[in-house]
């Protein structure tokens, strides 16, 4: 029986952990065009688009024979906590023999969940399970770190492209890592290989730092969020997503990390969680303009429903502290050049004023 | 003291009890006339664009409300009315929006969080909340709970009857004329759809009584007990986690599986993230049971005329199925 998982963010993370416990693992391909149309043709027509990205996802990973596909889910109120059960009836439908293992909430089906998780396990023993929880949390978390480091890097970069290559040379030596000791010496050598990139001098004044926020999917994977990130570093900005898969296992599993602290400025706008990530967004772009960041973007995808409520109090926000927001809505119709466009719009819009600002202030 | 309570969303089926909850307080209340075309734009007007039309539509209401000169507007955060299951996150963020996208609701927002266990919302403790503000001790709170929740059995009771909310509505206005459940001869259609949407005649186009008027018996989801909504839901893996889907969903999975209807309509708004969802496990469930089933799908640019002929020529096709070949319908 073949293992697989969706395709979101630094996916290799997920298939060492798989190898680590011993299955076999089928890596769904990278989101393509006809990832998403295979997930638009399947699904219904007002689902929301990471569920579409997903089914094809799926549909891709079951074509190259995977026989179980473990995932988390969730209960509701966002539609992300139905997701499992639709998707697995589609794809039984469609004659695949499939089962997803769906990961829900902790605190509502400990029962279901413990005893997925021994499924899961197998006939590793307990200890090995937990080294191998620990080595790959190490790698969760380092590699987002450089994922941030890169992207503070890139727009300052004397030749061009030397991050995203450098980025690719982590993630292969990390692909080569087994054991603790390895990780950490190849944690050294990707820290090394950063530091020995040629940046030009930018005084800190001239900087300009855009944070991203909005809904999980859309924001960590760069395939359907038209790479964001690298769009934004090539306008020559700094970009900071406000979800890494690292922080969220942190605190979901853990309870650690800064989410309590963001929740918290959030409050004003949304006063409880309503699903999804609003209230957090909400609260991280309050967050990003108390830390001096000089513009949001904002990402949904089309009718997603706790992003429609963040959408709605966003102006507000905006105008309470002053620092500009784009929303763009992203689905299986929207086209790159447009949202291009309104990019880098925005951007000059965030530059032109910095200056203005600037000489203000020399003047 | 004026309390205006917006003719949309929730008031379809709590309605009853918030007026004479506010009554009892002593307020003067005032539920905003039913929707209408100035309604919708104005909603539209305050609106995110890509937001489904029922809350464009509760928007106009706030705004109409506004208008008139009211002193507050009633806005409840709707977060769950059963245990373990929520509402959709618009109805959980709903005072938020209002008072951040809407010009004027800031000052004027009565709200307070409907978080209750059962859908019998009168725990007094959820209401004590807004006491301060309208400067009413909380021992008039209970009262005027116990005397609203009164007047919502009364209201449901007439619903479980086989009456649609209308006609419940007009129940209680009229007490001594209360008309018997309407009975026709003919086939009878499931028509599924949250309250707002089937019985807002702006949206709905009054698609119930176009059907009565082809010779069709409608059942809805209210004019079943809670008991009935949930024998078939019960059985599952998981259901769906927000209660008036998973009401619809277990009034259909009734319907078709005791085959008590010939036909099942699904009226949803466009923009509709739950029906999305729901609608989809209505298909399979129609594609199992060989019940012929209809999505009607609204928003705020749909014109009457092409309800009318769809309507129309599903009722025809199950007319059509029941009378021998050669006969005329």
């Amino acid at each position: 029986m073949k293992y697989s998982f969706p395709y979101l963010g630094n996916v290799l993370v997920y298939k060492k952990l798989m190898e680590m416990l011993g299955y076999e693992v089928v890596v769904p391909p990278r989101p393509t065009q006809k990832t998403i149309d295979l997930g638009t043709k399947n699904s219904p027509e007002f689902a929301c688009f990471p569920y579409k990205m997903l089914m094809g996802n799926y549909i891709e990973a079951c074509e190259q024979g995977a026989g179980i596909i473990v995932s988390s889910g969730g209960h509701g109120p966002c539609r992300a906590g139905f997701y499992g059960e639709l998707h697995e009836r589609t794809l039984r439908h469609m004659g695949f023999d499939v089962e997803l293992i769906i990961f829900d909430s902790i605190k509502r089906d400990l029962r279901g969940d413990v005893s997925k998780f021994f499924r899961l396990k197998g006939k590793n023993s307990l200890r090995k399970v937990v080294s191998t929880g620990r080595i790959i949390l190490r790698m969760l978390k380092d590699l987002d770190e450089f994922d941030k480091k890169i992207h503070t890097m890139i727009p300052y970069e004397t030749v061009h492209g030397s991050c995203l290559k450098a980025f690719e040379e982590i993630r292969m030596s990390y692909d080569r890592c087994w054991t603790m000791k390895e990780t950490e010496m190849a944690y050294e050598e990707a820290k090394e290989l950063l530091a020995s990139i040629k940046l030009e001098e930018v005084d800190e004044r001239d900087k300009i730092r855009i944070g991203v926020v909005g809904e999980i999917f859309v924001v960590i994977e760069s395939s359907i969020n038209m790479d964001i990130e690298n769009t934004l570093c090539s306008l020559g900005c700094e970009a900071e997503r406000s979800q890494y898969i690292g922080e969220w296992v942190d605190h979901n599993f853990f309870g650690k990390g800064r989410e309590k602290e963001i929740l918290k400025m959030g409050e004003d706008y949304i006063k409880i969680i309503i699903g999804g990530h609003a209230k957090q967004n909400v609260g991280h772009i309050v967050d990003y303009s108390k830390r001096g960041f000089d513009g949001v973007v904002h990402l949904m995808p089309f009718a997603c429903l706790p992003e429609l409520v963040s959408q709605s109090v966003i102006p507000r926000i905006s105008e309470d502290y002053g620092i500009p927001v784009l929303t763009l809505a992203i689905d299986e119709q929207s086209g790159k050049a447009n949202s291009m466009t309104r990019i880098e719009a925005f951007v000059d819009l965030i530059k032109n004023s910095k200056r203005k600002k600037m000489s203000a202030k020399t003047a | 003291m004026k309390i205006g309570i917006p003719n949309a969303l929730l008031y379809y089926y709590y309605g009853p009890f918030w007026t004479e909850f506010f009554k009892e307080l002593g307020a003067e209340v005032v539920v905003s006339h039913s929707t209408d075309k100035k309604t919708v734009d104005m909603g539209i007007g305050v609106s995110v664009p890509e937001i489904c039309v029922p809350i464009k539509i509760f928007n106009g209401h706030v705004l109409q409300l506004l208008k008139s000169g009211v002193d507050y507007v009633f806005i409840p955060r709707m977060a769950s009315v059963e245990k373990g299951k929520y509402f959709c996150p618009k109805f959980m963020g709903l005072p938020d929006m209002a008072r951040h996208s809407i010009p004027g609701v800031a000052g004027k927002l009565l709200t307070m969080d409907v978080q209750s266990r059962s859908e019998n919302i009168f725990s007094p403790k959820m209401y004590y909340s807004i006491a301060e503000k309208l400067a009413v001790s909380d021992k008039r709170i209970e009262l005027a709970c116990r005397k609203g929740a009164e007047v919502w059995r009364k209201f449901r009771k007439l619903g479980l009857g086989g009456r649609t909310i209308a006609e419940a509505f007009e129940g209680l206005k009229n007490p001594n004329r209360i008309k018997e459940p309407v009975k026709i001869d003919g086939p009878k259609i499931g028509l599924l759809g949250y309250v707002y949407d089937v019985y807002d005649e702006f949206v709905s186009m009054n698609v119930t009584e176009r059907l009565r008027q082809l010779g069709i018996n409608v059942l809805t989801f209210e004019m079943l007990s809670n008991r009935e909504l949930k024998r078939y839901i019960k059985k599952m893996k998981k259901s769906l986690f927000w209660t008036f889907s998973d009401k619809l969903l277990g009034g259909a999975y009734k319907m078709f599986r005791e085959r008590s209807v010939d036909g099942v309509i699904h009226v949803t708004a466009f923009g509709c993230g739950p029906d999305a969802f729901l609608g989809k496990l209505l298909e399979l469930e129609s594609e199992d049971s060989g019940i012929p089933f209809m999505t009607v799908r609204i928003d705020e640019h749909t014109g009457e005329n092409h309800l009318q002929t769809r309507v129309e020529a599903f009722v025809d096709m199950l007319k059509r199925k029941t009378v021998p070949v050669g006969d005329a319908i």
